[in-house]
């Protein structure tokens, strides 16, 4: 019943512009002036089944990459042509717009230089942070809070899903949420059942430490939720998000993102990457669900409008593909791949990492493209200079972050 | 009226606290005093032995003893389990072989082969429906990438990657996205773990070649719109039959379904996706229910059954401790049912694997793991193959003989240059590393990246036939690496085979595994964290009994710290636990255990689908986030209002049998029967203050609703109770 300190403090903030319907500038002076610079974001999405980052940006002037893939490969005249040597997968042609206002940077021959080439491990590698090594609890994406100011907002911490991904999960408090309609107790209606009531105070007075807290974060959270009324939403002109899982979860990112409620780090994953058999090349499968990747972050990016100026995303897939087709017109299990990150403080339009080429003997183990970049080296940099977390040694234990190896792709 | 009714309740609310918190408290410190009473123990047995106590069940256990209940556990087999039996006969695919599994519900290599005459078309007229829905469904597919291409081509299109009409790429977009979606929600099974089973790859066989296998069909003009002008009249017409059939006796509704076209059955298959097709199917006998449910998708009507049956068995069996044991077993050795034929496989694991050794040797079980096709091919120990093994020098697959082919002796086998060689030809240390990390030594227990290497050269070899034949192990000479091999600082002689047996029990014999095994044991029986000193006792019991998980347990149903009051509740329940739990402490009749296993899905705990080889976790902070706990409160709300749709539930039986008319005497008896009437005082204050609150703002309809339905009140009461802090541990 009582609202707490929080909840007060940002609607307040609210009520010192007005009313819900003022522009997203004001409001964020107004918290800027409540919350000091925390509005920082960082977004995190995890292509899972492994991305054929070759295929997706395609080294199109090496030959080398023509003759290991005769039936997959994308013709030279297919490419968006990003720098004279890389072009974009064709179904990828809502990321130019991006690449030109400089707000889209690549990386390439990047990942985790664990030799996994698991799944399951090599995602759980890239969630904790730590590759090789499978006791490590927490996420790194959790773990880049800790040393922030602290901020009880019950949404500093989101994954777009049913349950907490491994790369959220940890000490911070960070709140799994399926769908923002169904995020409440006893049905949706704007005023409070009496069942959610009841159970609020249970929790709030529970001399249960565990479920105490995070009782008391969730009904912050659906109270704050209720209050910006995320059921009245529509997306900015020109955000057309595709329909689909991947789209919807990242609408509702866009939603939370705007109604003001705190979001510092966030977490949303996309399917259907692992094409053994019958990849296909500018169109099929992997076009298919290019497609959908790209025009729902360019549908996000637009939907955020000024916001997008504070926020960076950064995408990863556990490891790369086989340089090789295979014998069923698909591509193995590999090893580096490609991140895009995107965002207002990005220095885009540019091909960040060493390129190791695709001679045979410039392969990883004589098959896959080689490891220039550590996905740790590109995160860290977001987690330092983005975020301005600078104990890296925390975020990534085990793992040497010097900044000075940064690629520096942030402005 | 209204008003009445809220002082009376007031009323009776300072009453019955003026009389219930003395005699709460009093109860609390005498419970403190002698520690822990009968009943106590009971409820503290049945929370950790079972998936929650039954109405009567402790009041059963305290009659028998607490310790006679706890042995007659341990001894499953001296227990009948009639009752469940009758809830499983339903679900037909429990019992059938794989290779009944793969013929009655095909996958798309299976279909692919019927179109092909490679298989004869099944004979069975309920088998064939599935069949031809499915051939149908494929056609489709191939017509439409064909006829998509065709559009593309018959276009000039001057400005090749951004210009795709805008309107046309939605409709596609639409379809192919809902497809991709629809394989997404099985949580990334078939599409993105496809490795080894390419035919399983839902998505995987629409390759532009394909379509030479297309039927020959209608000749040129607009065969593809023609045929979509068809299938939308289908559709419509489906949609139409299903409004009309739902009314219809189930055995009439199933017959019409069968007595359609195969263009109306496929139609009528893909609008029975969701709700709607399970009421549809009520009534239906279980073949009919399972033929329709395989015309939208084969493949899931084995996985379904089998989540089903995990659901019943925990809310239903009588051999508790068994089913507590299998699901803490099959977690330990976990295989993923997502992954190529594990869906054919994981229902043999868990019956023949899993469950005999649940209460039995722990080598006896991990070599029974060992050689399951579900474990080999899920941590891809099938395709290992020893880099100096036969296969890989690509010598011949047949065995040499004595005399070459003019008679002359052969000295040694030679290796063919000219052999193929296999894609599969190295080292896959997957499950030599998990087998040391989370089988039996524990990440901590010593080994090195070499013990991982020679182990899995140890069990090159041990590889399984093909899922279609019927799966099982088989040792295969041809990859095994040959030499001996140094594991943990033994000696492994060559032997083959016998190799990797060696190295079992190596393991199982280890003071490492009897640690790691009693700490996990006694993570699922006492805490999170638990006492060093009971996991040392437990390991002592598991060496000097050999491996006996029976006496280990033994050991700590007796130790005084899981008889300790900070063991008491010490646990969160997993949301297995929480929603079978619920279910039996409610007494609720299960007659349709999916959307049970929906709930769960959503909880994050989908059954047989935790992909990584850790299992699910059993431990709090996995299972308390936001999400998580909303969906327990929501559940608790639905399952007592009757809103778990399959899930028949009494609350006013609950709330006690002459229907007491006050809130707080229904609160009191439904804490005495979800609770056993401990709860706490902030939780009993919380519930009455909102029942007995006046209502703000006075919204009369629901002044109304309220007088109106008193039994709705119980149900809330019930619900609150099961999403309360103390319903959430055990």
């Amino acid at each position: 019943m009582s609202i707490t300190r929080r909840v007060f403090l940002r609607n307040s903030a609210l009520a010192v512009v007005g009313t819900a319907a003022v522009p997203s500038f004001l409001t964020r002076a107004a918290f800027g002036a409540v919350e000091g610079a925390r509005n920082k974001r960082l977004v995190v999405i995890f292509q899972r089944g492994a991305a054929d980052g070759l295929n997706i940006v395609v080294p199109y002037a090496e030959s080398q990459y023509y003759a290991m893939r005769p039936s997959i490969n994308i013709p030279r005249n297919s490419v968006i042509d990003l720098d004279g040597f890389f072009g974009l997968h064709p179904s990828m042609s809502a990321f130019q717009p991006l690449w030109k206002q400089r707000h889209l940077a690549i990386v390439h021959a990047a990942g985790s230089p664990d030799q996994t080439r698991s799944h399951f491990d090599a995602q759980d590698f890239m969630e904790t942070g730590t590759p090789g090594v499978k006791i490590t609890e927490d996420g790194w994406l959790n773990r880049t809070l800790r040393n922030l100011p602290p901020d009880k907002s019950a949404f500093r911490a989101i994954a777009l899903g049913p349950s907490l991904p491994r790369i959220l999960s940890g000490s911070e408090p960070a709140v799994a949420m399926n769908n923002i309609n169904e995020f409440s107790v006893g049905g949706r209606s704007p005023k409070p059942s009496l069942a959610a009531n009841a159970f609020e105070a249970m929790y709030d007075h529970s001399s249960d430490s565990v479920l105490h807290g995070t009782g008391e974060e969730t009904f912050d959270a659906v109270k704050m939720l209720k209050s910006a009324d995320p059921g009245q939403y529509t997306p900015a002109a020109g955000a057309n998000y595709p329909r689909g899982r991947f789209g919807e979860s990242l609408r509702q990112l866009a939603q939370l993102i705007k109604a003001n409620l705190g979001v510092q780090v966030a977490f949303a994953d996309i399917g259907g990457w692992d094409h053994h058999v019958n990849e296909g090349s500018t169109e099929g499968q992997l076009a298919n669900v290019l497609t959908d990747f790209s025009q729902s972050l360019a549908a996000f990016w637009i939907d955020l409008g000024d916001l997008a100026e504070d926020t960076v995303v950064v995408t990863m897939s556990e490891f790369g593909r086989t340089a090789h087709e295979n014998g069923n017109r698909g591509t193995d299990h590999g090893h580096a791949n490609v991140m895009f990150v995107l965002g207002g403080p990005v220095k885009g339009g540019k091909v960040y990492g060493r390129w190791p080429g695709l001679d045979q003997s410039q392969l990883y183990e004589g098959r896959d493209l080689a490891l220039t970049t550590d996905f740790r080296q590109v995160i860290g940099e977001a987690v330092a200079r983005h975020m301005g977390n600078n104990n890296l040694a925390t975020v990534f234990p085990g793992y040497e972050n010097q900044p000075a190896k940064f690629l520096h792709y942030l402005g | 009226m209204r008003s009445r009714v809220g002082k009376l309740s007031a009323f009776l609310l300072c009453l019955s606290l003026a009389c219930a918190v003395p005699q709460l408290l009093a109860n609390k410190k005498q419970k403190a005093e002698t520690g822990s009473d009968d009943q106590k123990r009971a409820v503290h047995a049945l929370n950790r032995l079972t998936f929650g106590p039954r109405p009567g069940d402790v009041q059963k256990v305290m009659a028998m003893g607490v310790d006679r209940w706890i042995d007659e556990q341990l001894h499953p087999e001296k227990i009948s389990d009639s009752a469940l039996e009758a809830r499983l006969a339903p679900l037909r695919t429990l019992k059938m072989s794989q290779k009944e599994l793969v013929e009655e519900f095909p996958d798309q290599m299976v279909i692919k082969q019927v179109m092909d005459g490679r298989k004869p078309m099944p004979s069975d007229p309920a088998r064939r429906a599935i069949y031809q829905v499915q051939i149908a469904r494929l056609e489709q597919k191939q017509e439409r990438k064909a006829s998509a291409k065709e559009t593309a081509s018959a276009q000039p299109s001057p400005a090749p990657p951004p210009a795709q009409p805008e309107a046309s790429n939605n409709a596609k977009t639409a379809e192919e996205l809902a497809a991709a979606a629809s394989t997404d929600t099985q949580s990334g099974d078939s599409n993105s773990m496809n490795s080894m089973a390419p035919s399983n790859d839902a998505s995987a066989g629409n390759s532009s070649n394909d379509s030479a296998m297309a039927p020959p069909a209608e000749p040129k003009l607009t065969p593809a719109e023609e045929a979509e002008a068809r299938r939308r009249e289908d559709r419509l017409y489906a949609d139409l039959k299903v409004q009309s059939l739902v009314d219809l006796p189930p055995g009439e509704r199933y017959n019409k379904v069968m007595s359609m076209s195969v263009g109306e059955q496929l139609a009528f298959a893909d609008s029975m996706r969701g709700p709607k097709g399970m009421e549809f199917l009520t009534g239906m006998d279980p073949r009919q229910r399972e033929t329709l449910m395989a015309m939208s998708n084969p493949q899931v009507v084995p996985v379904e059954e089998l989540s089903q049956a995990k659901l019943l068995r925990a809310i239903y069996s009588e051999r508790q401790l068994e089913e507590v044991m299998t699901d803490f077993w099959f977690n330990h050795f976990n295989v993923f049912i997502g992954k190529g034929p594990e869906r054919l496989l994981v229902s043999d694991y868990e019956k023949n694997v899993i469950r005999p050794h649940a209460l039995g040797k722990f080598e006896d079980l991990l070599v029974a793991t060992a050689k399951s096709p579900a474990m080999l091919f899920y941590l891809d120990n099938w395709m290992s193959v020893g880099p100096n093994s036969p296969q890989a020098q690509g010598m011949p697959a047949r065995p040499m003989r004595p005399y070459g082919p003019y008679g002359r002796p052969r000295m040694y086998p030679r290796p063919n240059p000219n052999a193929r060689r296999r894609q599969n030809n190295g080292l896959n240390e997957n499950y030599g590393r998990e087998l040391l990390e989370l089988h039996t030594l524990s990440v901590n227990g010593g080994y090195s990246q070499r013990d991982v290497t020679e182990v899995a050269k140890v069990f090159t070899g041990w590889t399984i036939e093909k899922p279609t034949d019927g799966v099982s192990f088989r040792y295969d000479p041809r990859m095994h690496e040959p030499g001996p091999k140094f594991v943990l600082g033994h000696k492994i002689k060559d032997k083959g085979e016998d190799e990797g047996k060696e190295v079992l029990h190596l393991l199982a014999t280890s003071p490492q595994t009897a640690h790691f095994i009693s700490l996990k044991l006694a993570q699922r029986f006492v805490s999170d964290d638990p006492p060093q000193a009971l996991v040392d006792r437990m390991a002592k019991t598991f060496q000097s009994k050999k491996g006996d998980i029976r006496e280990v347990l033994l050991t700590l149903f007796h130790s005084p710290e899981f008889w300790a009051d900070t063991t008491y509740r010490a646990k969160v329940k997993t949301p297995l636990e929480f929603v079978a739990s619920a279910v039996r402490a409610t007494g609720a009749d299960v007659e349709d255990a999916i959307p049970l296993m929906m709930r769960l899905g959503s909880m994050g705990m989908a059954l047989y689908r935790s992909q990584p080889p850790t299992g699910y976790s059993m431990k709090a902070d996995a299972w308390v986030n936001s999400s998580a706990l909303l969906d327990r409160m929501n559940f608790a709300l639905a399952l007592t209002s009757g809103k778990v749709k399959g899930v028949s539930i009494d609350t006013a039986q609950l709330a006690g049998a002459p229907a007491p008319t006050d809130p707080n005497a229904i609160l009191s008896t439904m804490e005495a029967k979800l609770l056993a009437a401990d709860v706490s005082r902030q939780t009993h204050d919380s519930i009455i203050a909102q029942l007995t609150s006046p209502p703000k703002n006075g919204a009369p309809e629901q002044s109304n609703a309220r007088v109106q339905v008193k039994p709705a009140e119980a149900d809330t009461i019930a619900g609150l109770l099961l999403g309360s802090p103390e319903f959430q541990r055990r």
